[in-house]
C-alpha cells in the first residue's frame, strides 16, 4: 500500500534536491528550477496530507493551488530579471551579480 | 484668579518667552541682524526679570511645590489613565534657585553674543531653544515633559558648538552630543520602567513620588533602576569617570554656549538625580548614594589635581568644573540635609562663577587667539577690569569667605563630615589644591612684568562689563547675605525622602 | 555705648574699605585721611569698650548674645562676639599698631601707584583682624582668618609688577591654606561632637569630658596645625621671610604685630581644651622651641634688614607658643603685646631707613646711619634693646616671664634651650643694629644722600618706642591697679583653672635673663663693632658648609620645591595623562572607535552575493525550527 509516509518522504527528497539546487548551483536558471522544485514538493506534501487526513474538504489541495499560482507569478518575474541581467552582463552566473554590497 | 494660579502662568511665561521669541526670529529675515540681537536681548531681560520674580516670590515654610500649572495633554489612551501626560509646571526651593541661575547666566550669555557675525539669527534661535529646554526641565512636574525639555536642552548644543565653536569644534560637538544622548537613553529606559512599575498610567511626578515613597515600587526595583537615572543624569553632571566630554566640549564651544553649558546645564544633571533619583526611588538612592559619594569625592580631588598642570585656560576651567561638580555630587551622596543644601548652593555658586570665567576667557581669546597660559604675563597692566573680574571668580572658586563658593562648600563639608569624616577631609584638601592652581593662573597670566606682545590688548567691553558685573553681584550676594538662599533650599531639602539631619 | 558695641570697631574700618575700594581713586589724597579717621575712631572706641569692660569687672564677656544667621534642622550658623581679657589685649594691640602704621604709611607710600588701594586693604585687614579676636564661635573666626589671609595676599603682592612679589604672595597664601585645611578639619571635628561652634561652650564640654580623649586630641592637633600655618612655625615658616616683598608698613602690621599672632591668639583662646589633652602642650612647646632656635640661627646669616626682622618675628612667635605650651596664657599674651610694639617699631624704623636711604635695605650697603638719621637710629636702638631683653624695657619683662613659667612646667632642659634662643636673639639684634647704624658707611654714595624722614614717619616711631619702654611695667600689680585693671597682667589674663597670678620678682631668673641678653650683645659686638668684619668673615670661612646651610635657611625652600615638583606636580601630570589617554582616548574615543570597527566588520555580511543570502535564509529557518522545538519541549 502506498501510505502517507511515502508521499512525505518523496516530497522531502524533492525539497532537499530543490534546496541543493538553490544553494549550490551557479546558473540562475538552475536556481529558479530549484525553487520550482521546492514549491512543487511543498504542494505535493499538502495534497498528500489533504487526501489522506482530510478527504472531504481537501483543504491541503486548496493550499496547493495557491502555491502553484504564486509560483507561476514569481517565476515569471524571476525569469524576467534573469533575462535582463543576461542582456546586461552576458552571464547568468549568480556569483557575478554581486554589485549590491558594501 | 488666585495668586497661586497667576504664578503658575508666570512659569509658563518664563518658559514661553524664549520659545516664542525663537519663533518670531524664524520669521524675521536674516539680514535684519540688529533686530535679531535686540529681540533676543529683550527676551533675555524678560527672562531675567521673571526668574528673579520666581526666586523672590517663592515662599519659605509653605508647601515645597509652588506656582503650579497643569494643562492636560494626553489622557485615557492605551496605558495612560487619568493625568496621563500633562504639561505640569511648578517649582520647589531647589528649582527656584536654579531658575534664578539660568536667568542670570542666560542674560549674560545673550549680551556677550552680541558680536557674533556669522548667521546670528540661527545662533540666537538655537540658543533660545536651549534656554527653553533648561527652564522646562526645572519647571517640569511631568516625566514626559521633563525628558522632552531635557533633550531640547541637549540637542541644539551640537549645532551651536559645531558651527560657532573653535578648536576642533566638530569633534567636540559630536562627542558632547553623543555622550549626553547616550546618557539620555539610560534616563529614558528608567522613565519607562518607573511608569510601568508604578502602574498608575501617569507620568506625573508628584504621583510617582507618592508611589515611590509609599512602597509601590519595590526595593529591588528601586535598586536596579536608580543607576539608570544616576548614570544618565550623572553624565550630564560630569560624574567621574564620565566627565571627559566636558573639557573638550568647553574648549570647542563659543563663549555664550560655554557659559550656559558649564553654568547651568551641568547642574541639570545633578538636578535630575534629585528629581528623578532621590524623589522617585528613595530606597534605591539610599543604597547607591555611598557609591555616588565616592565618585563625587574622586571627581573633586581628581579635577583639582588635574587642573594644576594644565596650560590652556579653558582646560583649567573644565577640570575645575569637574572638581566643583564633584563637590555637588559628594554633597548629594551623603543624603544629609546640610550637605545637600550646600550641594544645591554650590550648583548656583559654581554656575555663576564658571559663567563669569568663561565670559572672561572668551574676552581675551577673541583678541589674543591663544589660550596658552605661558604666552601671557602681566596683563593686569592693560586689562585691569578683566583681571579684577577673574580674581573675584578665582577667589570664589577657592572658597574664600565673603564669596559664594565658601557658603556652598562650607555647608557641604560640615554636612559630609557628620557621616563621612574622611571624605569631608578629602574635600577640604581638594580646596587647598584649588588655591594652588588658581593662584598659579593669577601669577603666570595676570601679574608680573607685562609681556610686550600684549601691550595693545584692550580691557573688557561694555557688554562684558555688564554681564560680568551681574555675575559678580550674584557671587557677592550669596557670599555676604546667604539667608534667603539657604532658607529656600533647606526647606525643600528637608522634605526630600531619606534625607537625614 | 559699651562692650556690646565692640563690633563697631570692626564695622567702621569695614565701611571705610568699601568706600575706599569703590571711590578711593577719586578722593583727595587717595583717601588716606579716611583710612586714618576710621582706624582712629576704632582706636578711640577701644578705650570706651575697655572702660565699660573694666567697670563691669573682669571675667566673662558681657556680650554673649549671638544671632542665628541661618538654620538647617539642628545646624545653625551663628554670629556673635565675645569680649574677655584676652580680647582686650588683642584689641589694644591691633588698634594701636594699625593706627601707627596708617599714619606712617602716609609718608612711606607717598608717590606710590595705587596709593588709595593700599589704604583700602589696610582697613579691610583691620576690620577682619578685629572681627577675628571678637568672634565668639569658630566659624566666624575661620571666616575672618581667611579674610586676613586674603589681605595679606593682596598686600604682599602690592607691587605686582615684580615677579618676586607675586611669587611671595602666592607662596604665603598657599602655605597658610595648607594650615587652614587643618584648622577647618579641626573645627568641624569639634562641631561634630559638640553640636555647636561656640568657643566657650566647646571649652566647657571639653573640660567636662564630653569628648573622648583620642578624638579631642586629634581635633586639637588639627587646630594647632592651622595655628602653625598662620604663625609661620616650622615647618610652615617659609612664607614669612618672602612676605617681606610687601611694603614695609605691611610687614610691620601684618607680619609682625597682628596677623601672624592669630595662631598664638587661637591657641591661647582654646588653651583650656588643649589642657584637657595635655600631650598637645608638649607638642606646642617643642614646635615653639625648635622654631625659636632654627630661626635664631637663620637670622645670623641674613643681610637684608627686613629679612633679619622677619626671622626674628618667627622666632619670637615661637617664644609665645612655648609660653602657651607651658599653660601660661598670661606670659604668652604679655609677650605678644610687648613684641607687637617693639617689633612694629623695628619694622617701621627699617622702613624709615629704606626711605631715608632711597630704597636700600641690605646691611652690606649701609652702616653709620646714626649720624644722618638720629631719630630713626634712637628708636631702632630702643626696639633692639627691647627685643634683646634688656631691662627695664618691655621685652625683658615678657621674656623673663616666659622663662619662669617654662621652668615651672617643663624644667631646666626647656629653659636652657629657650635661654640659648634668647642669646641668639640678642646676638643677631645687636649685629643688625651695629652693621646698619654704627661704624663707617659701606657705600659713600648712599650715605651722601641719606636724610632723616619726615615727622609723619618718625612720629609713630617715637610713640612705639615709648610703648616699648613702658608697656612691660604693666606686669606689676601696682601699675595695673593704677590704670584701672584688677592688678598686674597676670591677674588680668589667666587660665580659669590656674587662677590669677600676681607678679613675683624672681631675682635668679631676672639676673639670668640679663646675663643672657648681655652675653648675646657682647658676643655680637666683639664680632662686628667698629666695622671689623674680619672676625665674622673668618667665622664664616671656618665652617663653610655650616655657613652655607645658614645662608640657605637650612634648605627648607629647596626641599619644599623638590617635593612640589616631583610629588604634587608629578601627581598632577599623572592625573592629566590618565585623564587624556586612558579615560578619554581609550575609554571614550576608544569605545566610539570600537563601534565603528564593529560596523566595519559587520558590513562584510552584505556581500551582495545571492548564494550567501540564500544560505543565511536556510540557516535561519533551521535555527528557528530548532528553537521552536526546544521551547516547545
Amino acid at each position: 500500500m502506498v501510505s502517507l509516509e511515502h508521499y512525505v518522504a518523496l516530497s522531502g527528497i524533492l525539497f532537499a534536491l530543490g534546496v541543493y539546487a538553490v544553494l549550490a548551483r551557479r546558473n540562475a536558471i538552475l536556481v529558479l528550477m530549484g525553487i520550482e522544485l521546492m514549491l512543487n514538493a511543498v504542494s505535493l506534501n499538502f495534497a498528500a496530507f489533504a487526501s489522506y487526513l482530510d478527504p472531504e474538504r481537501v483543504t491541503g489541495a486548496v493550499f496547493a493551488v495557491f502555491v502553484i499560482t504564486v509560483a507561476a507569478a514569481e517565476v515569471g518575474l524571476a525569469l524576467a530579471i534573469v533575462i535582463r541581467l543576461f542582456r546586461l552582463r552576458a552571464t547568468s552566473n549568480v556569483d557575478e551579480a554581486a554589485e549590491l554590497k558594501w | 484668579m488666585t495668586l497661586e494660579e497667576a504664578q503658575g502662568y508666570v512659569l509658563l511665561a518664563t518658559l514661553a518667552t524664549p520659545l516664542v521669541t525663537a519663533a518670531i526670529l524664524v520669521l524675521i529675515p536674516s539680514r535684519y541682524r540688529m533686530a535679531h540681537r535686540y529681540l533676543s536681548l529683550a527676551a533675555g531681560a524678560v527672562m531675567l526679570g521673571l526668574s528673579v520674580y520666581v526666586f523672590a516670590a517663592y515662599q519659605v515654610g509653605h508647601d515645597p511645590i509652588q506656582m503650579t500649572l497643569r494643562w492636560p495633554w494626553v489622557e485615557n489612551v492605551a496605558f495612560l489613565g487619568e493625568k496621563g501626560v500633562s504639561l505640569y509646571l511648578g517649582v520647589d526651593g531647589i528649582s527656584a534657585l536654579l531658575t534664578l541661575l539660568n536667568g542670570i547666566v542666560a542674560f549674560g550669555g545673550i549680551l556677550v553674543s552680541w558680536k557674533i557675525d556669522y548667521r546670528p539669527k540661527d545662533f540666537f534661535i538655537l540658543y533660545l531653544l536651549l534656554l527653553t529646554g533648561v527652564y522646562g526641565t526645572f519647571f517640569a512636574l511631568d516625566l514626559f515633559f521633563f525628558f522632552f525639555f531635557y533633550e531640547l536642552a541637549v540637542v541644539p548644543l551640537y549645532l551651536l558648538i559645531g558651527v560657532w565653536g573653535s578648536t576642533r569644534k566638530e569633534y567636540g560637538a559630536l562627542k558632547l552630543t553623543l555622550y549626553l544622548v547616550a546618557g539620555s537613553v539610560l534616563i529614558w529606559i528608567g522613565i519607562f520602567a518607573v511608569v510601568r512599575e508604578a502602574g498608575l498610567g501617569t507620568f506625573s511626578l508628584p504621583a510617582l513620588w507618592e508611589a515611590g515613597q509609599s512602597g509601590a515600587l519595590s526595593p529591588a526595583f528601586q535598586k536596579t533602576f536608580f543607576p539608570f537615572f544616576a548614570l544618565g543624569c550623572g553624565v550630564l553632571a560630569g560624574l567621574w569617570p564620565f566627565h571627559t566630554w566636558s573639557p573638550d566640549g568647553h574648549m570647542s564651544a563659543p563663549t555664550a554656549v560655554s557659559m550656559v553649558h558649564a553654568g547651568v546645564l551641568m547642574k541639570l544633571g545633578a538636578f535630575g538625580i534629585i528629581r528623578l533619583g532621590i524623589q522617585i526611588l528613595p530606597q534605591g538612592a539610599e543604597f547607591w548614594m555611598p557609591t555616588l559619594l565616592v565618585l563625587g569625592t574622586i571627581g573633586a580631588v581628581y579635577g583639582a589635581v588635574g587642573a594644576l598642570t594644565q596650560r590652556d585656560f579653558k582646560l583649567i576651567s573644565g577640570y575645575s568644573s569637574v572638581s566643583h561638580m564633584g563637590y555637588v555630587l559628594m554633597g548629594l551622596g551623603t543624603l544629609n540635609a546640610v550637605a545637600m543644601t550646600g550641594a544645591v548652593l554650590q550648583m548656583f555658586s559654581h554656575g555663576v562663577m564658571t559663567a563669569l570665567v568663561f565670559l572672561l576667557i572668551g574676552a581675551i581669546y577673541d583678541q589674543a587667539h591663544t589660550r596658552d597660559m605661558k604666552d601671557f604675563g602681566g596683563v593686569a597692566k592693560v586689562m585691569p577690569l578683566w583681571v579684577i573680574g577673574y580674581v573675584i571668580a578665582g577667589l570664589a572658586n577657592v572658597g574664600l569667605p565673603g564669596l559664594s563658593g565658601f557658603t556652598a562648600e562650607f555647608h557641604i563639608f560640615v554636612g559630609t563630615f557628620r557621616s563621612y569624616p574622611v571624605f569631608g577631609a578629602l574635600g577640604i584638601v581638594a580646596a587647598a589644591f584649588a588655591a594652588a592652581y588658581m593662584l598659579r593662573l593669577f601669577s603666570i597670566v595676570f601679574f608680573g612684568p607685562l609681556n610686550p606682545r600684549w601691550a595693545s590688548l584692550r580691557d573688557a567691553r561694555p557688554v562684558e562689563v555688564i554681564s560680568g558685573g551681574l555675575l559678580i553681584l550674584s557671587i557677592l550676594a550669596m557670599g555676604l547675605y546667604w539667608a534667603p538662599f539657604v532658607e529656600r533650599v533647606s526647606g525643600t531639602v528637608l522634605h526630600l525622602p531619606g534625607v537625614a539631619n | 555705648m559699651g562692650a556690646e558695641h565692640a563690633w563697631l570697631l570692626a564695622a567702621i574700618p569695614a565701611g571705610a574699605f568699601v568706600v575706599l575700594a569703590l571711590f578711593g581713586r577719586y578722593l583727595a589724597r587717595g583717601g588716606d585721611w579716611l583710612g586714618i579717621a576710621a582706624i582712629g575712631t576704632s582706636f578711640a572706641l577701644f578705650f570706651v569698650v575697655l572702660a565699660d569692660f573694666l567697670g563691669t569687672g573682669s571675667g566673662l564677656g558681657p556680650f554673649a548674645a549671638s544671632i542665628d544667621w541661618t538654620r538647617i534642622g539642628d545646624f545653625s550658623f551663628p554670629m556673635g562676639i565675645y569680649v574677655d581679657p584676652i580680647t582686650i589685649v588683642m584689641l589694644a594691640v591691633i588698634t594701636t599698631v594699625a593706627l601707627m602704621v596708617n599714619v606712617f604709611s602716609v609718608g612711606y607710600m607717598k608717590g606710590e601707584p595705587r596709593y588709595w588701594w593700599f589704604f583700602a586693604v589696610l582697613q579691610l585687614f583691620a576690620a577682619s583682624m578685629i572681627l577675628l579676636v571678637l568672634a565668639d564661635n569658630l566659624l566666624l573666626l575661620y571666616i575672618s582668618w581667611e579674610l586676613v589671609g586674603l589681605c595679606s595676599f593682596l598686600l604682599i603682592g602690592f607691587y605686582w609688577e615684580k615677579r618676586s612679589a607675586v611669587e611671595a604672595a602666592k607662596k604665603a597664601f598657599v602655605t597658610t591654606r595648607i594650615g587652614d585645611v587643618g584648622l577647618l578639619i579641626g573645627i568641624i571635628l569639634l562641631w561634630r561632637e559638640a553640636g555647636t561652634f561656640n568657643i566657650q561652650e566647646i571649652l566647657h564640654l571639653a573640660e567636662e569630658g564630653h569628648f573622648s580623649h583620642t578624638y579631642l586630641l586629634v581635633a586639637m592637633l588639627f587646630i594647632f596645625v592651622g595655628a602653625m600655618g598662620k604663625s609661620a612655625q616650622v615647618p610652615f615658616h617659609v612664607w614669612l621671610p618672602d612676605a617681606m616683598e610687601g611694603p614695609t608698613p605691611v610687614s610691620a602690621l601684618i607680619h609682625a604685630a597682628t596677623m601672624v599672632v592669630a595662631g598664638v591668639y587661637l591657641v591661647n583662646r582654646m588653651l583650656p581644651a588643649f589642657e584637657v589633652v595635655d600631650e598637645t602642650l608638649l607638642v606646642i612647646t617643642i614646635v615653639g622651641l625648635v622654631t625659636a632656635l632654627l630661626t635664631g640661627f637663620m637670622a645670623f646669616a641674613q643681610t637684608d634688614i627686613k629679612k633679619v626682622l622677619a626671622y626674628s618675628t618667627v622666632g619670637q612667635l615661637g617664644f609665645m607658643f612655648v609660653a602657651a605650651g607651658a599653660g601660661a596664657p598670661e606670659a604668652s599674651m604679655f609677650h605678644l603685646m610687648t613684641h607687637a610694639f617693639f617689633k612694629a617699631l623695628l619694622f617701621l624704623a627699617a622702613g624709615s631707613v629704606i626711605i631715608g636711604t632711597h630704597h636700600h635695605q641690605d646691611m652690606g650697603e649701609l652702616g653709620g646711619l646714626w649720624k644722618k638719621m638720629p631719630i630713626t637710629g634712637t628708636t631702632f636702638l630702643v626696639g633692639s634693646l627691647a627685643l634683646a631683653g634688656v631691662p627695664p624695657l618691655a621685652g625683658f619683662w615678657s621674656k623673663d616671664e616666659i622663662l619662669v613659667v617654662l621652668d615651672k612646667q617643663w624644667g631646666p632642659w626647656a629653659v636652657s634651650l629657650l635661654g640659648f634662643a634668647a642669646v641668639l636673639t640678642a646676638f643677631y639684634t645687636t649685629r643688625l643694629f651695629i652693621r646698619t647704624f654704627l661704624g663707617q658707611p659701606r657705600d659713600a654714595h648712599i650715605a651722601e644722600h641719606t636724610a632723616e624722614t619726615p615727622p609723619v614717619m618718625t612720629g609713630p616711631l617715637v610713640f612705639l618706642a615709648v610703648l616699648s619702654i613702658v608697656s612691660g611695667l604693666v606686669v606689676f600689680h601696682e601699675v595695673g591697679t593704677a590704670l584701672g585693671f584688677p592688678g598686674g597682667f597676670g591677674e588680668f589674663v589667666f587660665l580659669p583653672t590656674h587662677g590669677p597670678h600676681a607678679y613675683e620678682f624672681d631675682a635668679a631668673f631676672a639676673g639670668g635673663s640679663v646675663v643672657l641678653a648681655v652675653l648675646g650683645i657682647f658676643t655680637a659686638s666683639w664680632f662686628y663693632w667698629g666695622g671689623r668684619l674680619d672676625r665674622s668673615t673668618r667665622l664664616a670661612q671656618w665652617q663653610p658648609r655650616l655657613y652655607d646651610m645658614l645662608v640657605n635657611k637650612f634648605y627648607f625652600d629647596e626641599l619644599y620645591q623638590a617635593a612640589i615638583d616631583y610629588g604634587v606636580l608629578g601627581f598632577s601630570y599623572v592625573v592629566s595623562w590618565f585623564d587624556r589617554y586612558v579615560v578619554n582616548d581609550t575609554g571614550v574615543d576608544g569605545s566610539a572607535q570600537l563601534t565603528g570597527y564593529t560596523g566595519y566588520i559587520l558590513k562584510h555580511l552584505q556581500s551582495g552575493r545571492l548564494p550567501h543570502y540564500a544560505m543565511s535564509l536556510a540557516l535561519g529557518v533551521v535555527a528557528l525550527a530548532v528553537a521552536g522545538l526546544v521551547m516547545r519541549g
